[in-house]
């Protein structure tokens, strides 16, 4: 792993990315902690083709989509805000199971790759959850990082501007 | 702001209202009537469960809009998460948010309500002339400047392809051709009601209640009593801290087709039909993009500006039909409905103004294979609605496929990416047509999007067979209307604006022809 990708993988999006594989708390209730440690594995590696070759302005870039995407999560109705909820609980485990079993001891060891790959598992799971993980956080995450007027240069689009 | 103008987000106490006619949901149908009926001299109240945003407001930005003008802020799924809806929630409802395309209902759909429901729209009960008044109301005229790339290339395939295609008639008046119909006009130039009918009916008296969710109607024998309602808090979430009653002497619901079959459901109205809620349909809808070597530029420029009819109605009823249409291009539509992860989805978006995109609508609700969905409530009576794709659906969607790609071709694209979460690019039709018959037309790996919502509340002549009658008026309740798309037997094969603004005129036409020669019974 490169200086920039060590740097962005173990970008800590939340207070709880600092505590690793110990980061997973099981709960059905809201917990921001599980929801931060998941955005902290996930967001990275979806998005690091994506991002601007500086890596703080990477860095800015990841803690931006995090805002939006918390800030978005508020408008849908609260049964899906309690099954995403669920989601972030029931994938923060299976990232910290992944852990133990993968040897690597804090979230910033995961590489981009491994995690792109658990993604991948996720989408052609057998278990229709998952699949709805893969589609449900695909469409949360990218929606929230090309929603920013400052992410849209390699677009090359801009909105027009009337007022 | 005037008085005819409350914010129910604002309210600091309880509040009672009592009116002529109420009406729930200010979208195609509940604005059309807000007009009709005001001018008509009744004492009308038109409640909204969105925000009384305006033109100042519409930033054309796709994170402010999402949220605050759509459904479950534009994520809004069926049940089982397979299928993405579209559907506005705002002053104005999804007419405010929409691209503008305005068809008359298709003869074949009209022929086939006939033919199964009893609902006869021929001579005297003829739409025509409430297409008419809709169409001269609204300023819908076919769109005289060229269309955008994106359409353009529609309109290039079928002429190289020799398939049939048409050029729309848009609702706009002095539009400038920007291309974010989607995120509500910035210029007022499209003619939604809330540019339209809305101002003109609060002008004469009527009175708007924005940020307030209906959650009941009350009942006794034939007759509706009263409506509860709840403010909504700044996310839209219904409110439990205050409550407001209205009575009216006549109730239209008009929330569209998952809220209106919701409110009623909740309030657990009479259904000996059994159809309440049942038959919901979406035109389910396949993408296809295709990267070109000149700038397509999907973002800008009329959204809709030209379909084709081609294979909406093929010889056999055997074959689902569908129609094909092109979206509006903007980030986050295309981020989130392009495929993979990483580098491959990074890669695509690099090329946004290089992709084409066409659409196919299913033109679900012909085929005892093709009934559609069913809306339900949640754990906080909120409507969620469950939609399985049968084999016969997911048979149109393999074939939609193909014809996109056909057609991509055909226009000069270099490459060809059907919205599959198994697909990749394609070079050559060959190619891709190989390809696209191996495809696994399964739910979460076919990506299914709608934005059009109809049914749930059917019309039919006999009360066995619905939920209103071809007036809209409830089969059991007397002073109850359903006045919107949810009333649709099935769904249209064309974008259902048009055919909603007529189907409502007419009724209230009706509905006051009633009111006049009756002293009581109707109202």
């Amino acid at each position: 792993m490169d200086r920039r990708q060590f740097l962005i993988s173990g970008i800590a999006l939340g207070a709880a990315a600092s505590l690793g594989v110990a980061g997973w708390h099981y709960s059905v209730q809201p917990n921001s902690d599980n929801r931060d440690w998941v955005l902290s594995a996930i967001l990275p590696a979806l998005l690091y083709d994506a991002l601007p070759e500086d890596t703080t302005l990477a860095m800015a870039q990841l803690q931006r989509s995090k805002t939006a995407i918390t800030d978005f999560i508020a408008f849908l109705p609260l049964s899906q805000q309690q099954e995403l909820q669920q989601l972030f609980n029931l994938l923060a485990q299976r990232i910290t199971e992944l852990a133990f079993t993968g040897h690597f001891t804090t979230l910033a060891a995961l590489s981009i790759n491994q995690r792109l790959a658990i993604l991948q598992q996720w989408r052609d799971s057998y278990l229709t959850t998952l699949q709805q993980a893969y589609h449900g956080l695909r469409e949360l995450l990218y929606g929230a990082y090309y929603g920013q007027p400052e992410h849209w240069q390699p677009l090359a689009y801009t909105a027009p501007k009337f007022r | 702001m005037t008085t005819s103008q409350l914010d129910a987000s604002q309210f600091t106490r309880d509040r009672h209202f009592e009116t002529d006619i109420v009406i729930i949901g200010s979208g195609a149908g509940g604005g059309i009537a807000a007009e009709q009926l005001t001018q008509a001299g009744y004492k009308v109240l038109l409640l909204e469960e969105g925000a009384y945003y305006t033109r100042d407001n519409f930033v054309m930005e796709e994170r402010w809009a999402y949220p605050n003008l759509y459904q479950e802020g534009a994520a809004r799924k069926t049940r089982d998460k397979s299928i993405g809806i579209l559907q506005g929630r705002t002053v104005g409802g999804s007419t405010t948010v929409n691209w503008t395309t305005s068809i008359r209902t298709p003869q074949p759909t009209l022929d086939y309500w006939q033919r199964e429901f009893g609902l006869d729209f021929s001579n005297e009960n003829d739409l025509t002339p409430f297409f008419e008044k809709a169409e001269q109301r609204l300023n819908i005229h076919q769109w005289p400047v060229p269309p955008n790339a994106n359409n353009a290339k529609l309109q290039q395939g079928c002429e190289k392809l020799g398939w049939q295609y048409t050029v729309i008639k848009r609702n706009v008046n002095g539009c400038a051709n920007l291309g974010y119909c989607g995120m509500g006009c910035p210029i007022n130039a499209k003619q939604s009601m809330l540019v339209s009918t809305i101002p003109a009916a609060l002008a004469q008296g009527a009175t708007l209640i924005s940020r307030l969710s209906v959650r009941k109607l009350h009942w006794q024998n034939d007759r509706i009593t009263g409506v509860d309602a709840v403010p909504v808090d700044s996310h839209f979430q219904p409110r439990q801290d205050i409550h407001v009653s209205i009575v009216a002497k006549h109730y239209i619901v008009a929330a569209g087709a998952i809220g209106s079959p919701a409110l009623l459901l909740r309030s657990k109205v009479p259904d000996p039909s059994g159809r309440l809620g049942k038959h919901t349909y979406l035109h389910p809808t396949v993408i296809s993009g295709a990267l070109f070597a000149d700038d397509i530029n999907g973002h800008s420029g009329a959204p809709q500006s030209i379909y084709s009819d081609q294979f909406v109605w093929p010889d056999t009823d055997n074959k689902p039909g569908y129609k094909l249409e092109v979206p509006p291009l903007h980030p986050v539509l295309m981020a989130t409905k392009l495929i993979g992860t990483g580098a491959e989805h990074a890669a695509l978006m690099q090329n946004f103004n290089q992709l084409q995109v066409v659409i196919a609508l299913q033109r679900d609700g012909f085929h005892p294979q093709s009934q559609g969905g069913t809306v339900q409530l949640d754990q906080q009576q909120q409507p969620v609605l469950d939609y399985p794709i049968s084999d016969y659906v997911w048979q149109g969607m393999r074939e939609a496929l193909l014809s996109m790609a056909e057609l991509q071709f055909a226009a000069g694209a270099k490459q060809v990416l059907p919205i599959h979460h198994d697909a990749k690019l394609y070079n050559s039709w060959p190619e891709a047509k190989a390809a696209i018959a191996a495809l696994p037309m399964e739910k979460l790996r076919q990506t299914v999007v709608s934005a059009h919502v109809m049914g749930g509340c059917n019309m039919s002549a006999e009360p066995t067979k619905g939920v209103v009658n071809q007036d809209g008026r409830h089969h059991q309740l007397k002073n109850l209307s359903v006045f919107d798309g949810s009333i649709l037997p099935t769904s249209l094969g064309a974008n259902p604006q048009l055919t909603i603004y007529a189907l409502v005129w007419r009724n209230c036409h009706l509905l006051l022809n009633k009111f006049n020669t009756s002293v009581d019974s109707s109202r």
